[in-house]
């Protein structure tokens, strides 16, 4: 038999480069994440540190401060934290128990041809670019908002309001939310489904009962994942918050301020504290999502502990 | 009985609940549709964001006994005189204009010589969608009137004192800003250098994932650090463009931030969904193909590209079109990187808004634009949602292929 020695050799090498090549690619791909928090972390940094170029700002006072002024040189934002979280959080506390129940009832209660229609809605929700939802929101429901506090005979900023920003995020987590508790809740074993019918209790009281407990690790997940994007969506949100100078804001009809709003105020400047101060607040949000997660992820466990499944 | 009516109740809660967010979802359509259809047009798509003046006369050789223009019964009111029909509107600016809606090919109109310095003599042709700003015309003993924008009043009172004009001298005029040509190709632009680098980064990482990569905790900690890029939100991405993305478009001569330094940032930001959907695709492809190549002689890297990848083409095309849905919708991640400034003739090295970009420039300032928000929103929903289609229909043939 006859082998072409040298062919052998030259496919051989080139296995070889190939395999070093998509290698090197995938250590690449998994290296932007650190180069993301470094970079950000050391520019975040430096205006803390002594010998910045235009001013020390103390650590301290920046992260516990209640006002955020720029033409005062004050930047606290410490009450923007607390806002950012009061909003994502009742924006997940509207959202979350209609999109267990759209779940349960796109993937358990409802006839075939629905629960596809219904699928393809969600999908469609999903698809929608927040800056969509930011118009959306300025448009509609910062009317919505203006209407409701004119109920109470309170006068809105155009109806620019925590309010607004919570509904705004409420439905822009719900597709989330929902295709994570789809997903988890067709994932139940039939087996418990079926002893339960077998018990004697009927389907909506399976569905309830165990299909729900049994996800509800999957469900969970999806909340923080829908969290996540609470904190971190910025055009649309800063459309409606409005720039509150200090706070924090608990009256749902007055303007408030969250992280990614802050980052978006006043562009104007390249450089300079104004400048870098923005990634100051880009790293708290970082910090803020990754103790949130840390925190709800330990929650998760103990409940998955306690479920069935 | 009890249990029936209990039962009854949780389902009707959970039909409400589904409810709520199909009426939300035509909530969105419906103001969209009610507030931005009326603008989409063809001039919206291949206009100018800024409006230009053109100040222009009527050319010596424009013979008013030979030319005979045409009637015409289309909306607004028209002069035959002239062959001009003009027409009140609201500009996408939020300006009340008086805008030419028809020209006859014979009017006089159509043959005039700019005024503009620099552009003395080139010849000018009013074309339907200017906006009228004043006039010079000859009057019945032969003297030049100068008809101002504020003497116009509307339409109706110009065409009435244009009809009782002898002759036009001079005209001035506005191109209808509003529209998004330059948004749309700096949105392509933005498409294809993300595409560019990220595709070929993220597919060979996908192939080392899923071909080469064995369980140990250096490809544990790879994986890893590619699931968390899709948790970083997309702001964030901006910030990281603006500080380690920028010196490497500096290299190439940009000296501001640029749609090159979007691109890249959108490209890094696309990794996870190029890996993500060409891994999906690579699973499907079934082992007995590669074990047939592999003991044919085939080497491994020859049989990826010749074997598996033909295979996966319709999981790497989901991730393009997904891709190419993100880079359409995504706002944050390019407000750091290609300004927010709207330019009308964008490169690559210039800056520019993508279609998202310009809603939110056009949100975001001092007045506004509701309308015109609306109008792009809507183009880049339908484009969206087409994708989302097209992509449902090539998971559906992906999940038969193999069956």
């Amino acid at each position: 038999m006859l082998i072409d020695k040298k062919r052998v050799k030259r496919n051989k090498a080139l296995d070889k480069f190939f395999r070093g090549f998509f290698m090197a690619m995938a250590i690449l791909s998994s290296s932007f994440i650190v180069i993301i928090v470094l970079f950000v972390c050391a520019k975040g940094i430096s205006p803390f540190l002594p010998g910045y170029e235009y001013g020390q700002v103390d650590l301290i006072s920046f992260l516990t401060g209640s006002i955020y002024r720029q033409d005062q040189g004050l930047y606290g934002v410490g009450f923007i934290i607390i806002n950012t979280l009061i909003s994502a959080f009742i924006a997940l506390l509207i959202s979350f128990p209609l999109s267990v129940l759209t779940a349960l009832f796109i993937a358990k209660i409802a006839p075939k041809k629905l629960s596809a229609a219904m699928q393809s809605v969600v999908e469609l929700l999903a698809a929608v670019p927040s800056v969509v939802y930011g118009v959306f929101a300025s448009g509609v429901i910062t009317g919505i908002v203006e209407w409701l506090a004119s109920l109470f005979g309170i006068v809105t900023y155009g109806g620019s309001s925590l309010l607004a920003v919570v509904l705004l995020l409420a439905i822009m987590i719900f597709p989330t939310l929902t295709s994570m508790s789809i997903t988890a809740i067709k994932a139940v074993d039939p087996n418990l489904e079926q002893a339960s019918l077998a018990l004697g209790a009927t389907r909506t009281q399976t569905n309830f009962k165990i299909c729900l407990t049994a996800a509800k690790s999957g469900i969970f997940a999806g909340a923080i994942l829908g969290l996540g994007r609470a904190y971190g969506e910025a055009t649309a949100v800063a459309m409606v918050a409005g720039n509150k100078l200090f706070g924090p804001t608990f009256n749902p009809f007055d303007i408030t301020r969250t992280l990614t709003s802050t980052m978006l105020a006043g562009l104007k400047e390249t450089t300079g504290l104004d400048y870098d101060i923005r990634f100051s607040v880009g790293l708290v949000l970082i910090v803020v999502i990754f103790f949130s997660n840390w925190i709800l992820n330990i929650v998760k466990k103990r409940i998955g502990r306690n479920s069935v499944a | 009985m009890n249990r029936l009516v209990k039962d009854n109740i949780l389902k009707g809660i959970t039909y409400v609940a589904s409810a709520l967010s199909v009426i939300v979802l035509a909530a969105i359509l419906w103001y969209l549709v009610s507030n931005g259809l009326s603008l989409i047009s063809g001039d919206l798509i291949t206009g100018d964001y800024y409006a230009t003046t053109e100040n222009a006369a009527i050319s010596p050789d424009y013979s008013y006994t030979e030319m005979e223009t045409q009637e015409y019964s289309g909306k607004g009111y028209y002069s035959k005189k002239w062959g001009i029909a003009l027409e009140d509107i609201t500009t996408a600016h939020n300006d009340e204009e008086i805008s030419v809606v028809y020209v006859d090919p014979n009017s006089p109109f159509t043959h005039m010589n700019s005024l503009v310095a620099g552009e003395d003599g080139m010849e000018l042709s009013l074309s339907s969608g200017s906006a009228v700003q004043n006039i010079y015309y000859e009057d019945q003993n032969g003297e030049t009137v100068f008809l101002s924008r504020v003497q116009m009043k509307d339409a109706e009172n110009t065409i009435k004192t244009l009809e009782e004009a002898e002759g036009i001298v001079s005209i001035n005029y506005e191109s209808i800003g509003g529209g998004i040509r330059g948004s749309i190709f700096a949105t392509l632009y933005l498409i294809l250098i993300s595409l560019l680098i990220s595709l070929p980064i993220g597919i060979a990482s996908a192939i080392y994932l899923h071909e080469y990569a064995t369980k140990n905790k250096i490809n544990s900690l790879i994986r890893q650090g590619i699931d968390t890029l899709t948790g970083v939100p997309s702001i964030v991405y901006g910030l990281m463009g603006v500080t380690v993305l920028f010196p490497v478009t500096q290299l190439v001569g940009a000296t501001s931030t640029s749609i090159l330094l979007g691109g890249l940032t959108l490209a890094i930001m696309l990794l996870p969904t190029i890996i993500r959907s060409t891994e999906e695709a690579l699973i499907v492809v079934p082992k007995s193909l590669r074990d047939g190549s592999l003991s044919l002689g085939a080497t491994k890297s020859q049989t990826i590209f010749k074997v598996v990848l033909p295979c996966a083409v319709n999981g790497i095309l989901t991730g393009v079109l997904l891709g190419i849905g993100r880079v359409i919708g995504e706002s944050a991640a390019l407000v750091y990187t290609t300004s927010t400034v709207i330019s009308d003739n964008p490169s690559i090295l210039s800056q520019g808004t993508s279609l998202s970009l310009m809603i939110w420039s056009i949100m975001s300032g001092e007045q506004p634009n509701y309308e015109l928000a609306s109008a792009i929103s809507l183009i880049i929903l339908v484009i969206v949602f087409a994708i989302n289609i097209i992509v449902k229909i090539i998971g559906k043939r992906l999940a038969k292929s193999f069956v």
